[in-house]
């Protein structure tokens, strides 16, 4: 069973997996009110995701005073989940899909590789609700969120979530 | 104590929730008192002089609470019960207390890099959920990791 297109304006699954640590998680909880952009990520073995998470980590330094959240999504497991995260330099969250529980619910199998089965790259940004701000197909490195375009959209997002953005007039 | 106060009182020695109690009044991240209280050990990164205290902006502060998010909360484990700062007022930070069931790595806690730690057995926190990261910031004066805008 798949849940639909992950286009604007629909809301994501509310993804329940286990993070890095191995506990259990859920979208919703980690988001926790905040804005959330979102990856999957074929995996710690692949150059293109390596270079791509560095991307993120440089990001973070924004996101850990802005209240947003990041999360990676793979099929690893929460152990090479945690050894990936720690040899990047990440303070994110990272949850690993090892069963492929979500996987084709979210209709995001890597179809080139046949032998791993890892998810496709994909980006989306998110509400608090995790209604779909933004989504970015990565299956072409070009086709990924550049940090500007998460700074954006991060922009926009609480531009129109927190009640005091606007400066009085 | 009400569940979800976020009032904690420490005498160097014991932790209390009690009003009244004698020692140091905190503000903890009431998340941790709001939920079925589990028996665990408390290691308690702070001091019960009022003099012991850091604006939370000082970087020695920030990155503790990096270090937590990036290897800490992974090295716990399973172990991990709880973790909050500890609030002296909406500027300074008095301490830490991270919550285990098993403090054989309390020795690497990088709270104790502020205020040195003195484990504790206890009952008084409940079990909740690691802070996601990379947030370091704090939400209208709550301990962090505790608080939201929504």
């Amino acid at each position: 069973m798949t849940t639909g297109a992950l286009v604007p304006g629909v809301a994501f699954p509310d993804l329940d997996l286990p993070d890095h640590t191995g506990r259990r998680r859920s979208l919703s909880e980690i988001a926790g009110g905040d804005p959330v952009a979102l990856f999957t990520s074929r995996g710690w073995w692949c150059p293109k995701e390596q270079r791509y998470l560095r991307q993120l980590v440089a990001l973070q330094d924004e996101f850990e005073v802005a209240y947003a959240k990041l999360v990676v999504v793979s099929t690893d497991p929460p152990e090479v989940q945690s050894a990936f995260r720690a040899g990047l330099g990440a303070r994110f969250t990272f949850l690993s899909d090892a069963e492929r529980v979500w996987l084709d619910r979210l209709g995001l199998r890597e179809t080139t590789d046949t032998v791993h089965h890892p998810y496709r790259p994909a980006g989306f940004t998110l509400f608090p609700d995790l209604k779909i701000h933004a989504a970015y197909n990565g299956y072409w490195s070009f086709g990924r969120a550049t940090n500007e375009e998460i700074r954006q959209d991060m922009r926009a997002i609480s531009m129109r979530i927190r009640a005091d953005w606007a400066l009085a007039a | 104590m009400n569940a979800g106060s976020s009032r904690l009182v420490w005498d160097g020695r014991r932790l209390a929730t009690k009003l009244g109690a004698p020692g140091r009044r905190f503000r903890a991240d009431p998340r941790c008192f709001a939920g079925e209280r589990v028996r665990a050990f408390a290691h308690v990164c702070a001091l019960p002089d009022e003099s012991a205290r850091l604006p939370f902006d000082q970087p020695e502060v920030q990155q503790v609470r990096r270090d937590a998010l990036a290897w800490w909360i992974p090295l716990l484990g399973d172990s991990l019960v709880c973790l909050t700062t500890l609030v002296v007022d909406p500027v300074n930070y008095g301490g830490a207390i991270t919550v285990a069931t098993d403090p054989a790595v309390f020795h690497s806690d990088p709270f104790a890099r502020i205020f040195p730690g003195t484990v504790v057995e206890t009952d008084l926190f409940c079990p909740v959920p690691a802070p996601p990261g990379p947030i370091e910031e704090r939400k209208a004066g709550v301990a962090w990791p505790g608080g939201r805008f929504m």
